[in-house]
């Protein structure tokens, strides 16, 4: 078994417990220079969601639960910059910016991308009724066939077995779309999580199974979820790839998430990428407190000192992409939604976003006898 | 089985032939068993959809645990007829991905003991689909498999789990008696878009006295309707599966002492006709409802309490249910019996009532 290294201390060399062979260029040398600024406004689009929704949630103007995805964007952009329209993609509830991030890239304001727009993401989160579900289920329960993203259940680990039908039925057709399931490391441990990728790697179905490792599934801690390190050791068992990608590096996760995404779309099968990382709060705004009390005040330093914004500002330095003061603006890194402000945020950003919450606030609540429809096909 | 027992399907389209058939030599030409008009409902389906899948386990090769699916795998390749690891939860949630995009799903259990193992995805992916997404994605996966007992099947192979997918909302629950119920209720669900829990009764699959000819022709039978099987002015006898048939031999034990009982088989729990049992009530003012599963929380509870809240006033005596005893279902035959509906209990009871 290779060396592992530290929990919450992930690194690009981290071990892969069953690699899928190198090319001789990585996927990223491919990306252009607006490729990569885009990435990185990106980031600061799913960043500026989670600090925004804090906000408005503390100002008494949201109903539920939030699970912040902060700290962990790079996860999201850099799985999902690389796809195409075609794919289908399940995010879960620590994913929500996901649903507006898939195929981006056909333009922020593009309403035929096959994706979700901030209209209806926000509208879903306001609990309106121009949520692509009608406010039927809440936070991150919404989905599109149209736009191919997977209606999740808070059943976590559930829709990976949907995604593998879904790419069967692809296949049938003889599409080659490829699915991206999102899960956290806890989820691993459902049945269900076993039986939808032993099931994958039998019919070699184009499923890519991220893990996104926060190091803690709500109050349990990985050791007391798994008796591995790595996480995408899990592959061991089904002779697929398990891929470990640095979760605060997004273009570390592109790498990896791009080789376990052709390798299944050249009909090679499922894999596994575990993502690194670390949950910046408690499991969701309810657990911000009690989070303080099972974790210790270093542990959560230590897990946030490589914020996915400074990770990747510091590339795109290097890389000579960023310079001089544009370098320097926008310094949302560490910064908790409490200190944060608009300032912080490239102003595009900031201004995307307001459209959304605009509509959502305009948009109605659904009538209460939605309430008794759809149970069946036929409307009620 | 008892004397012929007249049958009569209520509702558009559903024509049921004229007489249960008691004993058909073996092997007469034309007449089909239970498991046979199945099998015919599955390979004209595949034939008639293109985007039409079977998955299970064992289905494939072997043709399935009963031979429900002898000879698909043959003629529609293992792409189409998939042979599933033992896995309930991924057979249903792939099942589920699949009519997410295009497809429509037999999904066969091997025993309908084995759905708990699958229940996750059933009652919170599959069930809630099309009211989660406000009618956007309908799923029409159709979960079929044996059911029951009397069989000596023991706890694990003897279930009747029906009442925990009635429970459930956005789930049609189906239990034929009869092949030409069998094959036009299969053929409807697989058609009917929704998705559904399909409950075939084993003891019933090669029982040669139900045999029966079954039309040339496509035929469905339309679900929510429910099947007179006998006539009758003193009592109502409802139940579906293989507890119709003690309903019927218990009429005939009747009829000697002078009491005529109506027996309805309902055949769909979800959508339930209610009329048909109403309209009975309306004749006879007397109701016992049977059911193989456990009485708490039962069907049958289910069917007397509809009665009750809406055709009180037709009522001259208690409802009754017979039901298996709140055990599960033991394995000897003397056990057995003992905790299952049968035709004994049901005349005793509907004396009962009938003196009440």
């Amino acid at each position: 078994m290779p060396a592992s290294p530290p929990a919450g201390a992930a690194t690009a060399e981290a071990s892969a417990a069953n690699p899928i062979p190198q090319t001789p260029s990585r996927p990223r040398d491919l990306l252009t220079k607006d490729d990569c600024l885009e990435i990185f406004r990106q980031i600061y689009l799913a960043r500026y969601f989670d600090v925004r929704l804090i906000k408005e949630k503390k100002r008494g103007r949201l109903r539920g639960t939030l699970y912040s995805s902060h700290n962990q964007e790079a996860i999201l952009v850099g799985s999902l910059f690389g796809l195409r329209p075609t794919d289908w993609i399940s995010p879960i509830h620590r994913d929500m910016p996901a649903f507006f991030l898939k195929d981006i890239g056909a333009g922020w304001h593009n309403a035929d991308r096959v994706g979700m727009s901030i209209e209806e993401v926000c509208a879903q989160v306001w609990g309106k009724v121009d949520s692509p579900g009608r406010a039927r289920d809440n936070w991150s329960h919404i989905g599109s066939r149209a736009k191919r993203i997977i209606h999740s259940t808070s059943m976590l680990a559930g829709t990976i077995p949907v995604a593998a039908g879904v790419v069967y039925a692809d296949r049938l057709n003889g599409g080659d779309a490829v699915a991206v399931t999102y899960n956290g490391e806890g989820s691993t441990a459902q049945g269900v999580f076993h039986e939808a990728i032993n099931y994958a790697a039998v019919h070699k179905l184009p499923v890519v199974t991220i893990i996104e490792n926060n190091q803690w599934a709500y109050g349990t801690p990985t050791r007391l979820s798994y008796s591995q390190e790595d996480f995408a050791r899990r592959a061991d068992g089904y002779g697929i790839p398990g891929l470990v990608a640095d979760g605060q590096d997004v273009f570390d996760v592109y790498d990896k998430v791009m080789e376990a995404v052709e390798w299944a779309r050249s009909g090679k099968g499922p894999s596994i990428v575990e993502c690194k990382t670390f949950r910046a709060y408690g499991h969701g705004d309810h657990d911000d407190d009690r989070a303080n009390k099972y974790r210790t005040p270093d542990e959560v330093e230590a897990g946030r000192q490589r914020d996915p914004i400074a990770v990747c500002r510091r590339t795109l330095i290097d890389l000579g992409y960023l310079s001089g003061p544009d370098a320097e603006q926008y310094l949302a890194e560490g910064k908790n939604a409490a200190d944060a402000t608009n300032d912080d945020f490239p102003p595009d950003v900031v201004s995307y976003l307001n459209e959304g919450i605009d509509f959502a606030l305009k948009s109605p609540l659904p009538s209460p006898e939605e309430g008794g429809m759809w149970v069946f096909k036929e409307g009620n | 089985m008892a004397a012929p027992a007249k049958l009569e399907a209520v509702g558009v389209g559903a024509k049921a032939p004229d007489e249960l058939v008691t004993t058909p030599p073996p092997g007469l030409p034309g007449k089909k068993n239970y498991l046979t008009a199945l099998k015919e409902a599955l390979f004209e389906e595949m034939e008639r959809n293109p985007d039409m899948v079977c998955q299970g386990e064992d289905i494939g090769r072997l043709g399935g645990a009963f031979g429900v699916t002898e000879g698909l795998q043959a003629k529609y390749g293992e792409n189409r007829v998939i042979d599933a690891p033992i896995s309930e939860a991924a057979i249903i949630g792939t099942s589920v991905g699949m009519a997410l995009n295009g497809k429509t799903v037999m999904a066969e259990m091997q025993f309908m003991d084995f759905i708990s193992c699958g229940f996750d995805q059933i009652v919170n992916m599959m069930a809630t689909y099309s009211y989660r997404t406000a009618g956007e994605v309908n799923i029409p996966v159709v979960v079929r498999g044996p059911a029951g007992g009397y069989g000596g099947g023991a706890l694990y192979h003897s279930q009747m789990n029906e009442a925990w997918f009635c429970n459930s909302p956005g789930l049609r629950v189906i239990c034929p008696s009869t092949p030409y119920d069998a094959k036009g209720l299969l053929k409807a669900a697989l058609r009917d878009g929704n998705p559904t829990i399909f409950f075939e009764i084993k003891e019933l699959y090669r029982k040669t006295e139900i045999a029966e000819e079954l039309p040339e022709e496509d035929y469905i039978v339309p679900l929510g309707k429910a099947a007179i099987r006998r006539e009758g002015t003193d009592i109502t006898l409802v139940s579906y599966g293989q507890n119709v048939a003690h309903c019927v031999q218990a009429a005939a034990e009747l009829e000697k002492q002078g009491i005529s009982a109506e027996v309805i088989d309902i055949r769909t729990l979800v959508p339930l006709d209610e009329e048909t049992i109403f309209a009975s009530l309306a004749k006879t003012n007397r109701l016992i409802v049977v059911n193989e599963a456990p009485m708490t929380c039962g069907f049958a509870g289910e069917i007397v309490s509809r009665v009750t809240t809406k055709a009180f006033h037709l009522l001259d005596a208690p409802p009754i249910r017979i039901t298996r005893l709140d055990t599960p279902v033991p394995w000897v035959k003397p056990l057995e019996l003992f905790v299952l509906p049968s035709v004994e209990k049901i005349v005793q009871a509907a004396l009962k009532t009938v003196r009440y």
